[in-house]
C-alpha cells in the first residue's frame, strides 16, 4: 500500500437514522484487492461522512435526496459513486500513481478501530449544537433526550449533569478520549467548555470501552473540540443575554507546513456582570461572572500513518454569588452579607500521538494530560481552598490478528496521578485534606466481529490503587443487526470511582448545614447492565427511527449524601443496603414533512437509595422525562427554526424529620425553548429564549430572609432558579 | 410572555406562507455546465450561490460538472446568475433543462459503471 491514514483515539461510531447503506470498499495494489480501513466516505455537498472500519466495511445513512458518494483515501483516486436503491455496494479504488497531486481531504476521520459501535452512543454534531444558545457544555443537551442538567444550588451557579438518573460524577467526561473535568473541575467544570468550541460529542450510555480507565458506571460523554486541520480558518460568535451576559468565542487555525503543521487558536470570553434578583429574596438570581478561557493546540500529520497533537490550555474564572450588595472586597464576616466567591485557574497540557504501521493491522497510540486546579473560595463563613493535580497517561495497542480483521486485540497500559490538597475552615473548626491517588493499569479487549450483523467485545483491565489496592474491571458488549433495520445491543460491565468527599459536595456549604463525613475515602462500584434496539423503517417515505432502550445500574459501595437524617449536618456515609437506578427511555425520530424534523422522547426514572436504614426513592430525581423537539429548516437553509419543550416529572424533596412548612414532594413542570437563526453568506444570527414560559422553582432559597441562621438552605434545588432567558448571537465563518 | 410566544409563531407561520407563496410566484430556472473539478468547489459554490438574490433551489454537481438555479421572476436574471458564476472562478456555459439533465444522468451512469 502506497499511503494511509492514521486515525486513533477514538472508538465513536456511527449511529444511523434513516435508510442505512452498507459496504465494501476494496483497494487494487500489487498484492491485489484487498479491503481498505480508514476510507473516507460521504455524501457529495455534506459533511455527513464516516470512515470505513478495519476491513474496509462501512455503514453510512441515506437520506431520500442523498445520490451521490464519494469515496476517497490517500494514494488512491477519489471515486464519486451514484446511489440509486439500498443495497449493499462494493467499491474498489485504484491506486493514485501520482501521489504528489493527490488532494488530501480535510476532514477529521474520527474512527478507526470499528465505525459499528457494539456501545450505544449517540453522536451530537456541530449542527446539532448550533441549535441552541449552547454557551457551554452545561447548556448543549437541551436538545437531547438522554441526558439532564440541573443545578446543584440556587447561589453559585453550580451545574449537574445527569445520565439514566445518577448523578453526573457517575458518567465519565472526556475531552477528546481523554477523562477530564472530575475532581475539582466537577461542580464548575460543564461551564469551563464553551460550545462553540466543540465539534461534536458523543454520548454512550452503559457500561464503556475499558481503554479508557474503571470509571464511568452509567455512561461515558466525550467532547471533541476543533482540530487545527479543520476546513474552518476563522470562526467568531457574539453572544448577548438580556439578563446581561456577553460572550465572545473565536477560533482560528494556520497552517505552518502545509497539512503537515498546523495550529489552531481557541478563546473563549465572558462576563457575566448584571445583578439581577427577579424573585426579591435578596438574592442573586444567577452569580456575576467573569471567564477567560484560551487553548492552543498543534497538529503533525506525516500522512505515512504518524501523528502527534499537542497543545495547552489556561482557565481562569471567577464568580460571585449571594446577597444583592455583597461587597467580595469586605470578605465573608457576619458584618457583610451573605456571598459565595470561587476563584478559578487551571492549567492543563495534553500530547497524543500515534502510529499505523505499514502492515495496516497494528496501530499504537499514546495519549496523555496533564492539569493542575487551583481554587479559592467562599461559601458564606466556610472558606474553602484546594488545588489539584492530576496526571493521565494511557498507551493502547490495537492488533488486528487476522487479514479482514475478524479478531481484534485492544492491549495496554496506564497510569493516572492524582493529587489532591484541600483545606476547609468552618465557623468553628478546620479540615485539612491530602490525597495521593497513584493508580498504575493494564487492560486488554477482544472484538469479535465475523461479518456486518454481529460484533461481541470483551474487556478486562486490573489497576493497581495505591489506596484500594487491585481494582478488576469485566466489561462485555454485544450487537446484533440481522438486516438495516434493527440494530439490538447489550452490555454489563463493572465500574468505580474513588469519591473526593469534600471536592464534589463543595456547593452543600451553601446552606446552614455543615458537612460531616466518616472517612474521606471511598471507592464506590457499581454493576451496570443495558438493552437497546434501534428499528429503522421507512414510513410515507421519510426515515423514522426508534430506539427503545433499559438500563440498570446497582452498586455494591456508594456514598451516600444523606439530607435528611440530621438537622444541623450534612452525613456522609457507605451505603449499607440497596442502591439502584431504573432507566427506561423511547426515543422517536421523524422528519414530518418535507424540511420538518421531530424527536419525541419519553424517559422513566426509578432511582433508590437507602438511606439511614431506609430504601428511599433519590431526592431531587424527577421521575420521568418527556422530551419534544421541533426543527424546520427552510429549503436552502437560509432560515432555522428550533423548539423544544421539556416535561418533568415530579419528585422527592428531602426534608428533616416532620417541618410542617416545607413539601416533601415538588410536582410535574415544563420548561420551552425556542430559537430562530437566519443565514447569511458567512455568518448567522440567532435569537432565542430558554425557559420560555418563564418556570422558576418557587423559593429556591430557604431561609433567604436568614442566611446566617439556622434555617438557610440554598441546596434544596429541583427545577429552574432562572425565568425565562432572551438572547442574542451571531457567528461568523470563514472557511478555507 | 404570551407575546413572545405569539411573535414565535407568527415567525414560523410566516415562513411556511412566504415558501408556499414563492412557489405560486413564477420561478425560473436556469442551467449551466461548467468546468468545476472538485467537491470543495461544489461546496463553495453552492454557499456562494444560494445567497444570491432571488435564489430558490440549486443544484451544484461537480461530477457532472453542471449547475441547476431556480430562482424569483424578476429578482435575478440569467446573466445575472452566470456573472456571480464567473465571479467565483468558473467557465460557464448556459444549457437548456433537457441538456442538463442528458449531463447529469450520463454522469450518473458513469459512476454508477465504476462501482461495478
Amino acid at each position: 500500500m502506497k499511503s494511509y491514514i492514521i486515525c486513533l483515539f477514538l472508538i465513536f461510531p456511527f449511529i444511523a437514522n434513516s435508510q442505512i447503506l452498507k459496504g465494501t470498499v476494496y483497494g487494487n495494489n500489487e498484492s491485489g484487492k484487498e479491503p481498505l480501513p480508514g476510507v473516507n466516505i460521504y455524501w457529495q455537498g455534506t459533511n455527513i461522512g464516516i470512515a470505513s472500519d478495519t476491513d474496509g466495511n462501512f455503514k453510512i445513512k441515506k437520506r431520500k435526496n442523498q445520490h451521490m458518494l464519494v469515496f476517497s483515501f490517500v494514494g488512491y483516486e477519489t471515486q464519486v459513486v451514484h446511489i440509486s436503491g439500498a443495497e449493499p455496494v462494493t467499491i474498489t479504488l485504484e491506486p493514485n500513481l501520482k501521489l504528489g497531486e493527490v488532494t488530501v481531504t480535510k476532514k477529521d476521520r474520527g474512527t478507526y478501530l470499528s465505525t459499528i459501535n457494539p456501545i450505544h452512543t449517540e453522536r451530537i454534531t456541530g449542527a446539532e449544537l448550533t441549535k441552541a444558545a449552547c454557551c457551554n457544555l452545561a447548556e448543549s443537551f437541551e436538545t437531547n433526550p438522554s441526558v439532564d442538567v440541573s443545578y446543584s444550588d440556587a447561589i453559585s451557579g453550580a451545574k449537574e449533569l445527569k445520565l439514566l438518573g445518577l448523578a453526573g460524577i457517575y458518567s465519565k467526561l472526556q475531552k477528546e478520549n481523554i477523562p477530564n473535568m472530575g475532581g475539582l473541575a466537577t461542580s464548575y467544570g460543564l461551564t469551563y467548555i464553551p460550545g462553540p468550541w466543540m465539534e461534536s460529542m458523543q454520548v454512550s450510555k452503559g457500561t464503556s470501552s475499558v481503554l479508557n480507565g474503571y470509571e464511568s458506571i452509567t455512561g461515558q460523554i466525550n467532547v471533541e473540540y476543533k482540530k487545527p486541520d479543520s476546513n474552518e480558518k476563522l470562526h467568531l460568535n457574539l453572544f448577548s443575554s438580556a439578563s446581561g451576559k456577553l460572550e465572545f468565542n473565536g477560533n482560528t487555525n494556520f497552517k505552518i507546513v502545509g497539512d503537515t503543521l498546523t495550529t489552531g487558536l481557541l478563546v473563549h470570553a465572558e462576563n457575566l456582570y448584571n445583578e439581577i434578583d427577579h424573585n426579591n429574596d435578596s438574592f442573586l438570581d444567577e452569580p456575576v461572572i467573569k471567564q477567560f478561557h484560551i487553548l492552543n493546540r498543534w497538529k503533525y500529520q506525516n500522512f505515512k500513518g504518524h501523528m502527534a497533537q499537542a497543545g495547552i490550555d489556561l482557565l481562569f474564572e471567577d464568580r460571585t454569588g449571594g446577597q444583592v450588595g455583597f461587597d467580595k472586597d469586605k470578605g465573608n464576616t457576619l458584618n457583610n452579607l451573605y456571598g459565595v466567591n470561587i476563584n478559578t485557574a487551571r492549567a492543563e497540557a495534553f500530547f497524543k500521538t500515534g502510529y499505523v504501521f505499514p502492515s495496516q493491522s497494528t496501530a499504537i497510540a499514546f495519549l496523555s494530560n496533564f492539569y493542575y486546579h487551583d481554587q479559592k473560595s467562599f461559601y458564606g463563613l466556610n472558606d474553602y481552598n484546594a488545588d489539584e493535580s492530576k496526571l493521565f497517561m494511557n498507551l493502547i495497542l490495537t492488533v488486528d490478528l487476522d487479514k479482514y480483521a475478524f479478531h481484534t486485540i485492544n492491549t495496554g497500559a496506564s497510569f493516572i496521578y492524582n493529587k489532591f490538597n484541600e483545606e476547609l475552615k468552618t465557623t468553628n473548626r478546620l479540615f485539612l485534606l491530602s490525597r495521593n491517588e497513584n493508580i498504575p493499569g493494564l487492560f486488554a479487549e477482544y472484538t469479535y466481529k465475523p461479518n456486518l450483523l454481529f460484533t461481541a467485545m470483551v474487556g478486562f483491565r486490573s489497576d493497581f490503587h495505591n489506596q484500594f489496592g487491585t481494582i478488576l474491571t469485566p466489561r462485555m458488549h454485544l450487537r446484533y443487526s440481522p438486516d438495516n433495520k434493527l440494530v439490538f445491543r447489550a452490555s454489563v460491565g463493572k465500574g468505580y470511582r474513588s469519591a473526593n468527599v469534600l471536592a464534589e459536595n463543595i456547593f452543600l456549604l451553601a446552606s446552614s448545614r455543615s458537612l460531616n463525613w466518616e472517612d474521606a475515602n471511598y471507592l464506590e462500584n457499581a454493576w451496570n447492565y443495558g438493552i437497546s434496539l434501534v428499528q429503522n423503517y421507512t414510513l410515507f417515505d421519510k426515515a423514522l427511527q426508534i430506539n427503545t432502550e433499559f438500563y440498570r445500574t446497582d452498586f455494591i459501595d456508594q456514598l451516600i449524601i444523606d439530607r435528611e437524617s440530621s438537622e444541623t449536618e450534612v452525613l456522609l456515609y457507605p451505603l449499607d443496603g440497596k442502591s439502584y437506578a431504573n432507566s427506561f427511555q423511547v426515543d422517536l425520530k421523524y422528519e414530518l414533512i418535507k424540511n420538518f424534523d421531530l424527536v419525541l422522547a419519553y424517559r422513566l426514572n426509578d432511582v433508590k437509595q437507602t438511606i439511614g436504614d431506609k430504601l428511599k426513592e433519590k431526592a431531587l430525581t424527577s421521575r420521568y422525562k418527556g422530551l419534544i423537539t421541533l426543527n424546520y429548516t427552510t429549503n436552502l437553509k437560509k432560515w432555522m427554526f428550533d423548539y423544544t419543550v421539556q416535561f418533568n416529572g415530579g419528585g422527592r424533596i428531602p426534608v428533616y424529620g416532620v417541618q410542617p412548612n416545607l413539601d416533601d414532594e415538588f410536582s410535574p413542570y415544563t420548561i420551552m425553548n425556542a430559537q430562530v437563526t437566519k443565514y447569511f453568506r458567512g455568518w448567522n444570527i440567532y435569537l432565542g429564549s430558554e425557559n420560555l414560559a418563564g418556570f422558576k422553582q418557587k423559593n429556591p432559597i430557604l431561609g433567604a430572609n436568614d442566611p446566617f441562621g439556622p434555617n438557610f438552605d440554598a441546596t434544596t434545588i429541583w427545577g429552574p432558579v432562572k425565568g425565562r432567558r432572551i438572547y442574542v448571537g451571531l457567528r461568523f465563518t470563514l472557511n478555507n | 410572555m404570551n407575546k413572545i410566544i405569539i411573535l414565535l409563531v407568527v415567525i414560523f407561520a410566516g415562513s411556511f406562507i412566504s415558501e408556499s407563496v414563492a412557489q405560486e410566484k413564477k420561478t425560473k430556472t436556469v442551467c449551466f455546465k461548467s468546468n468545476m473539478d472538485c467537491a470543495n468547489c461544489e461546496n463553495k459554490l453552492n454557499e456562494y450561490l444560494k445567497f444570491e438574490k432571488g435564489v430558490k433551489a440549486l443544484k451544484v454537481d461537480y461530477v457532472s460538472n453542471t449547475i441547476l438555479i431556480e430562482y424569483k421572476n424578476g429578482k435575478n436574471s440569467d446573466e445575472g446568475l452566470a456573472k456571480s458564476v464567473e465571479k467565483k472562478g468558473y467557465k460557464i456555459e448556459k444549457i437548456s433543462l433537457e441538456e442538463y439533465k442528458k449531463l447529469v444522468a450520463a454522469s450518473q451512469e458513469e459512476t454508477s459503471k465504476k462501482s461495478n
